[in-house]
Formats: structure tokens, C-alpha cells, sequence
């Protein structure tokens, strides 16, 4: 390879720099968008055409599968609540998805500061015994709980499943919380106890505001994976209850066999309020969850 | 003199002492809530299964009697079993095999793109919004053999032959159900893979592209290293979620044709709670159990292990 080759592949490349930094569009660029694109419209094909089903009788999705509503029948959202305890669903839901976090948003980083903060041997201990949980399946423990569960009479209550979210979170929860922990520095908290500021007033006061990026993603994930759940709910709640939007689809899947409206209904209902939480703290989903690791 | 000194310092160290003490059984106090918690909902069950596991306990009644290792001599020898173990590792390793490289390959597409970069992470995140269950009940019913949009499509393009009874053919099911599990952009494994090609120095792609190399070997060389960590991270994670794989199965097939597409979560939530076989399938946790732990932790070790030696 001689100097010159070497050379001009050196302007090339700086050419190319110049470029990067002008942010040009490209059509490297634009091939990579389209594909993204592309990509995008195949994955989410089944919720789009759950969409539009969802606004036709089904006659119509039988005779013609994949046919447009023709009439938009509004009703069959109306007929879901009707019909079908869906309201009754979407409450529970929406309070063990609450709740879940609200508790553990209070002892989680609590916790993980007591971990991290301890000292010693016992630090690692916990730390280890914590993370072993990332290891042990719901599917694992799901027999001697219900057992457990109903010996002590909460079993079908919507409390046995905000339990189980409570120990499953608790894993990745100290993992997240601690690592963020190391970060910060001892010596405010040394400070404010010389101000005689007690420990639990120092946590909430100067520690607690600090995790608020980790608490953002530790509320998203978590909120997601709470409201998205269904096997905990369908393990944990029999029939005397409404379930969880997931459970009362999964049942009206068995029992109406002929009413696939309701049922492309009840999926598209349960997206909305994904999308609200993502809508509303997207500035953290990204930030948060992936640039935050390089930038933050 | 020298002894007063001593014994103030002796009483100050005391102090000291006492303060540490104090504070650790502070700390412990912290921790204390989450770890009762902890321990109640996650470790003793996960004993407790250990112990139902040489029961006959059938789930409903108060009472069992200990069998030995009967349950054990069963599963091994139990074909059901063994092939909800096959259908595990197809599932578990195939989807987090796949959904890794889809990940990579669309965090690489999002890399290039400068321009509306905030748009099109979103979309690329938004269908992990939709949960496993609520998008396998939509292919339930795209896939139905008679009046599902699939069946439909393909013969409205004039191939006919392809369409039949996807969620009924037991030969193929398997790899239906790994198609849709893989059906996805991979939200998450995505942006990790994302946040982790930023973090590449651009210094040291734009040396080996000075130095001659072409795009592929750029990657191979320069980039894929860089990417160990989150090699690591999303892989062993995929991993851990693809052991438990129960959703799809459960709305899609319900574990059939017969028991043809159960994996061991199915097979164990099916003899716990349908088959009145709790110690056996309790037995199954446990395996299951020791198959997640090595299989995490021989991943691990073999990925950081290759982080360091890149």
C-alpha cells in the first residue's frame, strides 16, 4: 500500500468527518430510515389490524378478514363494557399496578441504601441474596404461594398478586438502585448528620431526590411490566373476581367465541394507557433506559 | 499520663464503636421491609418447593405424604417432560439468539440515522408497549385457519398451498411459535445496543477506516468488541425470559396439538393447576430452577470472560 493511497483514503475519511459534523442528508441516510420504517409498519401489523377490526361486526371480519370497517361500529367499545365486567378489570388492574409501585417506590431504595451503606460483609450478603432472585421464576415458587396464599386467606384477592409483584421487582430493583449508589458521594450525608439531621430525614431528603433517574426507570419498567402481566394475575386470581384486563381478555377468548370485536376491543383498550405512560415519560424512556448509560 | 491518654482514646474509640454500631443496625433497619418482603415471597417458596417436590401433594388439600424421589424417577422418565424441555431450549435460546441479532442489526440502522433520530427510536420502542399476551391473542385470530387474515392474505396471493391450520399442525408449531416470539423490534435490547454503538469512540472507526478498512471490517473489528458488555447484559437476559416462556404458549396452542408445544413454565402451571399434580410438578420447578441458574450463570462467566480478553 503506498503513501498516497493512504493519504487520499486520509482525506476521504476526513471528508467524511465534515459531513458528519454538517449532518448532511445522506441517502445512506435515507435508506436506513425507510427500512426502519418498513420494519416498523410489519412488526406492528397485528395491532393496526386489531384496530380496524375492532370496528366491525363479526359478520364482516369473517366474510372478509382483512376488509376496512365499512360503518365504524363505535358500539362494540360500549357493548365491551356492557356486556363484559371490563370495567371491573381495568380497575383492578390499574390499582395493583398503583399500589404495587407506590410501595415499592417507598421501601426499594430504602432498602438498596441500607444495602449499600451497611458495610462490611453484610453488604455483599444482602447484595448477593437480592440478586439471587433475578434467578428464582415466579414459575419456581408459584405452587407453595397459592398453597401458602391460601392457608392465610388472601388468595383470588387482588393483594396476593400485588405481593408477588412486590418480591419479583426486588432483584432487578436493588441491582438498578445500588449500582446508581456507588455513584454518590458519602460525605453529604456526613455533612448533614453534622447538622444533626437524623438518617431516615437525610435519605428522603438529600439521597432520596438524587435517585430520581433511576427511579423514573425503575417506575417505567416496572409500570409496564406490572399493567402488561398475565400469569401472575391468572395464577393468583380465580373466578370471584373481575381479573386483570389480561385475564378478563383471556377469558372472554373461552366464552365468547363469536363476538372477535370485543375481543380486538378489550386488546386495544389495554394499549392505552402503555401508551399514556410512555407518552408522558418518554423523555426518561430514552434518556433513562439507554443514553443515560453514555451521557448521564 | 500515659495511661489517662490511653483511656481516653479507648473510650472516644468505644464511641466511635457505638456510633458504627449503631448505624449499621440503622441501615439494617432500611433494608429491613423490603427484605421480609424478600424472603417471604421469593426465598421460602422457592425452599418449600424444594420440600413439595418429594410430596404427592396435589394442590388442593391440606395433606400430603412424602414419596422419596418417586417424582424425580417419573420426570426422568417421562417423554411429556422431555420434550417440554426441548421445546424450552428451542424457544428460550432460538428467541434470544434471534431477538439479539434483530436488536443489534435495527440499533445499527438507528445509529446511522441523524435526522428525526428521536422519532424513529420511538417507533422502533412502541411495539414493546404491547405485551406478549394481548399481541399472541391477536395472532390467535390472524391465524385462525378459517376466517384469520393470514390464511387470507396468502391466498389472495395466489399461494394457496402454504395456508393451513398454523396453531394445529404439530409438526410445525414449534417454529411458529418461535416466529412470533421473535416477532419484534426488540425495544430495550435495542436501545441498550444503541447507547452502547454511541458510546463507540468515533476517533477509532474513522483510524481503521484510515487505515483501510472496509464497513464490515470496522464492525468485526472495532465495534463488536465494544459491544461486549452489552452483548452480555442483553443476552443473558433474553436468556433468563426465554426459560419462562409461557404466554404464547398458553393463548396460542394452550400447550397443543396434545401436549406437543408445552414448555417446562406450561408443564409445570398445567400439573400444578389442572392436573391436581402439585408435588410432581413442583419437582419440575425445581429442575427448572437449576437449569435457569446454570444456564445464567455459565453465560455470564463465559461473556465477561470475553469482554476482558477483548
Amino acid at each position: 500500500m503506498s503513501a498516497t493511497t493512504v493519504s487520499s483514503k486520509a482525506i476521504r475519511a476526513s471528508k467524511k468527518k465534515d459531513k458528519k459534523v454538517k449532518e448532511k442528508f445522506t441517502l445512506g441516510e435515507g435508506v436506513c430510515m425507510l427500512v426502519t420504517a418498513v420494519l416498523f409498519c410489519i412488526v406492528a401489523f397485528p395491532v393496526f389490524y386489531a384496530f380496524l377490526q375492532s370496528f366491525r361486526t363479526y359478520a364482516e371480519i369473517t366474510i372478509d378478514p382483512m376488509g376496512m370497517p365499512t360503518v365504524w361500529h363505535w358500539e362494540n367499545y360500549v357493548r365491551l363494557f356492557q356486556d363484559t365486567d371490563f370495567l371491573g378489570a381495568t380497575f383492578n388492574t390499574l390499582f395493583i399496578t398503583v399500589i404495587s409501585l407506590a410501595i415499592l417506590i417507598i421501601i426499594l431504595p430504602m432498602a438498596a441504601y441500607g444495602v449499600e451503606r451497611i458495610g462490611g460483609k453484610a453488604s455483599g450478603f444482602l447484595y448477593l441474596l437480592f440478586l439471587s432472585g433475578l434467578m428464582i421464576p415466579f414459575q419456581v415458587r408459584m405452587i407453595p404461594l397459592v398453597r401458602m396464599f391460601n392457608a392465610i386467606g388472601i388468595y383470588g384477592d387482588l393483594w396476593a398478586v400485588i405481593l408477588v409483584h412486590l418480591g419479583g421487582a426486588a432483584g432487578f430493583g436493588i441491582l438498578l438502585y445500588c449500582s446508581f449508589l456507588k455513584g454518590v458521594p458519602v460525605s453529604l450525608e456526613e455533612a448533614a448528620s453534622l447538622d444533626g439531621a437524623g438518617r431516615l430525614r437525610i435519605f428522603w431528603q438529600i439521597v432520596f431526590p438524587m435517585l430520581m433517574p433511576v427511579t423514573s426507570a425503575f417506575v417505567i419498567t416496572n409500570a409496564l411490566s406490572f399493567w402488561n402481566d398475565f400469569f401472575i394475575p391468572l395464577v393468583m386470581l380465580d373466578a370471584s373476581s373481575a381479573g386483570t384486563i389480561n385475564v378478563a381478555i383471556n377469558r372472554m377468548v373461552g366464552l365468547l367465541t363469536s363476538q372477535w370485536e370485543l375481543i380486538y376491543a378489550g386488546a386495544i383498550i389495554s394499549l392505552i394507557p402503555s401508551l399514556i405512560i410512555f407518552a408522558a415519560f418518554q423523555r426518561y424512556f430514552i434518556k433513562g433506559m439507554a443514553v443515560g448509560a453514555v451521557k448521564g | 499520663m500515659a495511661t489517662v491518654r490511653r483511656g481516653t482514646s479507648g473510650a472516644s474509640h468505644n464511641a466511635i464503636h457505638a456510633q458504627a454500631r449503631r448505624n449499621k443496625l440503622m441501615m439494617f433497619l432500611f433494608t429491613l421491609p423490603m427484605l421480609v418482603l424478600f424472603l417471604w415471597i421469593v426465598i421460602f417458596p422457592s425452599l418449600q418447593s424444594i420440600q413439595l417436590s418429594f410430596t404427592n401433594y396435589d394442590g388442593i388439600s391440606a395433606k400430603y405424604d412424602y414419596v422419596g424421589l418417586r417424582n424425580y424417577q417419573e420426570i426422568i422418565g417421562s417423554g411429556r417432560f422431555w420434550n417440554s424441555t426441548k421445546n424450552t431450549l428451542i424457544l428460550g435460546i432460538g428467541s434470544a439468539f434471534i431477538i439479539n441479532v434483530i436488536s443489534l442489526a435495527v440499533a445499527l440502522l438507528l445509529d446511522h440515522i441523524k435526522h428525526f433520530a428521536g422519532f424513529f427510536r420511538t417507533i422502533v420502542y412502541l411495539p414493546s408497549l404491547v405485551s406478549a399476551f394481548i399481541v399472541s391473542t391477536i395472532w390467535k385470530y390472524m391465524l385462525n385457519s378459517n376466517f384469520g387474515a393470514v390464511n387470507e392474505i396468502l391466498t389472495k396471493m395466489g399461494l394457496d398451498s402454504l395456508a393451513h391450520d398454523w396453531l394445529g399442525d404439530s409438526k410445525h408449531i414449534i417454529w411458529v411459535l418461535l416466529f412470533l416470539i421473535c416477532f419484534t423490534l426488540g425495544g430495550n435490547t435495542t436501545l441498550i445496543y444503541l447507547s452502547n454503538l454511541q458510546s463507540v469512540p468515533q476517533e477509532l472507526v474513522e483510524a481503521a477506516e484510515v487505515d483501510g478498512a472496509n464497513g464490515l471490517q470496522v464492525f468485526r473489528h472495532v465495534t463488536w468488541p465494544m459491544l461486549a458488555g452489552s452483548v452480555t447484559v442483553n443476552f443473558t437476559l433474553a436468556l433468563i425470559g426465554g426459560w419462562v416462556i409461557f404466554d404464547q404458549v398458553m393463548v396460542l396452542t394452550g400447550g397443543g396439538p396434545g401436549f406437543v408445544s408445552e414448555t417446562m413454565a406450561f408443564f409445570i402451571y398445567r400439573l400444578g393447576f389442572g392436573e391436581y399434580r402439585a408435588g410432581f410438578g413442583s419437582a419440575a420447578a425445581v429442575i427448572l430452577f437449576i437449569v435457569v441458574m446454570i444456564t445464567t450463570l455459565i453465560t455470564n462467566k463465559y461473556m465477561r470472560s470475553r469482554e476482558i480478553q477483548q
